[in-house]
């Protein structure tokens, strides 16, 4: 999964800069808008009496209206945008979600590999973008309305605050989503539980008696359900709370099922597992060497466009090198679990079928001086890259060995010999195959820690749902103090496309994607050839990267793709994604006040 | 004023009655009470989108309105006089002079804490009921729960519209949403109402219910500022007027200042016969007066009504208010 680089940063590291960015922001439109209403004030009453109608309007925010804020006023106006949203017929949003829910089953690809990812992007997307509507709609035109007819008239004759007016309907409408996003995550919870739980039944089975341990092994074949039926092995050696325990094997379409042999003989399979997990990543930090063995931080460019990954050639001292922190017997007492999203680019076309081969070697990154050389790293593990799937290596503590100065393999302590002093581990892979190239990003490898509730995460994709939706709704009535409803609403969506475009635009600028902006468009059209004067549209762009660059950027908050692979959403991604909304809440807040402070409503 | 002597043999004071009704006590204004209102040079000109001056609404305004007074604002349409209210209420800014209320400028939203405003229309939310908009409107003045419910009642009392305050007011009639519209002016026990023309929509039981109900608020010490093109509610209950016309201040003054003949009588007496007529008439002549006119009086339309309608006809369910105006 394509993981942001800007995953890696914890919450801690990234506030202090992006608290002093916002700071800065925040001083630049302050002052702009001081500046700008000054110059209209000075226009209309003269430069002496415009000053004290700044400073009136400005310390009348921070000495009146500011603090006397009263919470019964906003919720009384926030009961009525509730009531509001009820009389605009609110409930057909949900009425059309379930009906699409109802025959989606119709339309969902039955065949697909990776079932878990469809059902859950098909139902957290249409949560997303049905409920981001509703949010459109309802905040940009309440207030429109409320002036158009007149009603705003007998809210501004009360003594209520413009902040007051602003929050009692942020406060209204986010309440509406809200239910509306609990209720549909509780029907899309269902529905995918329902969509994916099935059960097999035994259809085949044989035994073979195992010599060493003369006990046998059965190995079998499932019913098909669901479209799909699996290879199953059990081994009367192993066994776990008295009973004999097998699995399915190999994966397939993202899960297992456990199979037990039952006293009488008979197999019992059991439910899916797998299908539905939040991975916890433990992330570390990634260099490459290359053929010689030499360390860059980039690896070789196979001549791919998209750079996400790079790669090391195989057969040669290239590697990928990992650094992990937090080694410890604590957080991984029985072993360390190694997944791994490897692409594989072929030079040669080889066994098509068969998996290329690798090795993975942990490694102390700083031992001691004292330290037995040989004992700074172990024998090699050797696995097969699994492409377009995530493969998993154990690697189990009484595994580790070494080969001493006279050739004798002997144990390695993972902790004692290879963790150093600082928690600190290196992990090595390696292609083994001449010709064949390994592709890897920094989020492709990673330590597997204890899963997370998958219905945790499930939820904690709709916060971040629902931390987009309030911002939708900050803009939407920010935008109505001031703009009739149509307008609002497509200020709103324009705030939300230019959000979401806000790398692409960044791209074009800097020149990672060739392109323009309207004007070297059109000749290109019209003329069909390249434009000489690559700036015509220069202006135009820088406007629209610093528009976008202070709008939310939409997509970050979107971790439906996260909870659909199969990763947990870390309490980092959150708290920033929280603080990035708290952030805009403030800034819209102020503005929204001004606004309706300075708004002749009968005029 | 130099017009010709009349004779009404029926006293009547003309100067602060409503039509069919008992003598109404004096008002309390003397023009020497506390300032509430008070314009100064007070202009309103409404700009176009680039700036360029397109009506000049008010002009230079100068009044003052005091504690316990009803005050009226008359004009033609377009003089002005809902303009001026918007200024004091804040909905409008002026282009130039001031407009203070309780002392405070009219855009400081604290004054409204004090203020009870009836709009022009009853620009109220019709997917609420009486109740439901009493209570809203009562939470946007922190009244506690219980209060508010107990303001509810009286004020759904007060108004007749108990046996519909549970209908949403989009079911209602013109004149049951202006009711409304009054209560949510009242729901804080405002010391200062404004009454955008109080009357419209209403029959004459609901005109003469609504005139009683101002004058009984000016008697319990409130101050009420209504403005109006309908002369005689107007002159029925005001104190003191102004007269706007085109934006500027024509006339202001007490009412019965303004509308006194001085140099008229009206005399009304009953059971007169045609010698005590003649004799009458020759007193005044000798007297060097001049008998304008001596005749029966006509009553008015409106005791004609209420004399046919009948005093409980316009709070019944049965009401011509349940159908549309």
């Amino acid at each position: 999964m394509i993981v942001d680089p800007s995953e890696f940063i914890t919450f801690g590291d990234w506030f202090p800069a992006a608290a002093w960015s916002y700071a800065k922001i925040v001083l630049v439109l302050f002052s702009l808008g001081l500046a700008i209403c000054y110059a209209f004030a000075v226009v209309r009453h003269g430069p002496t009496e415009a000053i004290y109608i700044i400073s009136r309007a400005v310390t009348g925010f921070f000495s009146r209206d500011g603090v006397r804020i009263s919470l019964r006023r906003v919720f009384a106006l926030a009961q009525l945008a509730v009531k509001e949203s009820l009389r605009r017929r609110v409930l057909v949003v949900f009425g059309v979600f379930v009906l699409v829910m109802l025959f989606a089953g119709w339309m969902l690809d039955v065949e697909n590999d990776h079932p878990a990812r469809l059902y859950l992007g098909f139902v957290l997307t249409m949560s997303n973008y049905l409920v981001l509507a509703l949010a459109m709609f309802l905040s940009a035109f309440s207030l429109p309305n409320d002036i158009k007819d007149r009603t705003i008239y007998t809210i501004v004759t009360k003594p209520v605050r413009p902040l007051e007016m602003f929050w009692g309907r942020v406060l209204g409408f986010v309440t509406v989503g809200t239910l509306l996003l609990m209720v549909m995550g509780l029907v899309s919870g269902v529905f995918v539980y329902r969509g994916l739980h099935h059960s097999h039944q035994v259809e085949a089975t044989s035994a073979q008696l195992d010599p060493a341990t003369n006990l046998n092994q059965h190995s079998g074949e499932t019913s098909r359900d669901s479209h799909h039926r699996h290879d199953f092995f059990v081994d009367e050696d192993t066994t776990a709370q008295g009973k004999t325990l097998g699995t399915t094997n190999p994966i397939v379409r993202e899960h297992r099922h456990p199979v037990t042999l039952q006293e009488d003989g008979s197999m019992e399979i059991g439910g899916p597992q797998g299908s539905l997990q939040a991975r916890v990543p433990i992330y570390g930090t990634l260099i490459f060497r290359n053929r010689e063995g030499q360390e860059e931080d980039v690896g070789l460019n196979v001549g791919k466009e998209w750079t996400y990954r790079s790669y090391i050639e195989g057969n040669t001292l290239g590697a990928a090198v990992w650094t992990f922190s937090n080694i410890s017997p604590d957080n991984f007492p029985d072993g360390l679990m190694l997944e791994m999203d490897i692409r594989v680019f072929r030079t040669s076309k080889g066994q098509i079928e068969e998996q290329i081969p690798g090795e993975i070697i942990l490694r102390n990154p700083s031992p001691t001086t004292n330290a037995d050389p040989a004992r700074r790293q172990c024998m090699p593990i050797p696995f097969r890259a699994t492409e377009f799937a995530v493969s998993e290596v154990f690697v189990e503590l009484d595994e580790l060995k070494f080969q001493d100065n006279s050739g004798q393999l002997k144990k390695l302590d993972l902790f004692d010999d290879l963790v150093d002093e600082n928690g600190q581990l290196e992990v090595w892979i390696r292609c083994r195959q001449r010709a064949q190239f390994f592709g890897m990003a920094q989020a492709d490898v990673y330590l597997k820690a204890t899963p997370n509730s998958f219905w945790i995460n499930f939820g904690k994709c709709y916060l971040g749902l629902w931390m987009q939706m309030v911002l939708v709704v900050l803009f939407g009535v920010f935008f109505s103090t001031f703009l009739t409803g149509i307008v609002a609403l497509k200020a709103t969506l324009a705030t939300i496309v230019l959000g979401m475009f806000s790398g692409f635009l960044a791209d074009i600028q800097t020149g990672e994607i060739t392109g323009g902006g309207p004007l070297e468009s059109l000749y290109r059209i019209t003329t069909q050839q390249e434009a000489d004067d690559q700036g015509a549209d220069d202006v135009y762009m820088r406007v629209m990267i610093w528009a976008s660059d202070l709008l939310p950027n939409y997509p970050e908050f979107n971790t439906v793709r996260k909870v659909a692979y199969g990763y947990d959403i870390n309490r980092h991604i959150l708290m920033r994604h929280a603080m990035i909304t708290f952030g805009y809440f403030l800034v819209l807040s102020v503005m929204g006040y001004f606004v309706l402070r300075t708004r002749e409503f009968a005029a | 004023m130099d017009t010709p002597k009349t004779v009404d043999l029926e006293q009547q004071d003309s100067s602060s009655h409503v039509s069919g009704q008992e003598e109404a006590p004096e008002p309390t204004s003397d023009g020497k009470g506390e300032v509430i209102i008070e314009t100064r040079s007070l202009t309103k000109v409404y700009r176009d989108f680039w700036g360029r001056s397109k009506v000049r609404a008010v002009k230079a305004l100068d009044m003052q309105v005091r504690r316990g007074e009803i005050f009226g604002l008359l004009g033609p349409n377009g003089s002005g006089k809902s303009t001026t209210i918007k200024l004091l209420l804040g909905l409008l800014f002026p282009t130039s002079g001031k407009a203070l209320v309780f002392d405070k400028e009219a855009t400081d939203v604290s004054k409204n804490e004090r203020i009870g405003y009836l709009p022009e229309e009853s620009y109220l939310y019709k997917f609420l009921n009486a109740e439901e908009t009493l209570d809203f409107y009562g939470r946007l003045f922190n009244i506690s729960a219980a209060e508010r419910r107990s303001r509810t009642k009286q004020l759904i009392d007060l108004i007749g519209m108990d046996w519909a305050k549970r209908r949403q007011l989009k079911e209602y009639s013109k004149g049951m949403t202006r009711r409304i519209g009054l209560a949510q002016a009242l729901i804080n026990d405002p010391e200062l109402i404004l009454l955008d023309e109080p009357t419209t929509g209403l029959d004459p039981i609901g005109t003469r219910e609504m005139k009683e109900l101002i004058i009984k608020l000016r008697d319990q010490g409130k101050t009420i500022l209504m403005c109006s093109h309908l002369l005689a509610d107007v002159q029925d209950v005001c104190d003191r007027i102004a007269i706007l016309h085109q934006g500027e201040l024509k006339e202001l003054g007490r009412v019965d200042d303004l509308l006194t003949v001085q140099d008229v009588t009206q005399i009304q007496a009953r059971g007169l016969n045609a010698e005590a007529e003649e004799e009458i008439r020759k007193v005044i002549e000798r007297h060097q007066g001049e008998v304008v006119s001596m005749e029966n009086p006509t009553s008015t339309l409106e005791d004609l009504f209420h004399e046919v309608v009948g005093e409980t006809g316009s709070s019944s369910p049965d009401s011509t208010d349940k159908e549309d105006d």
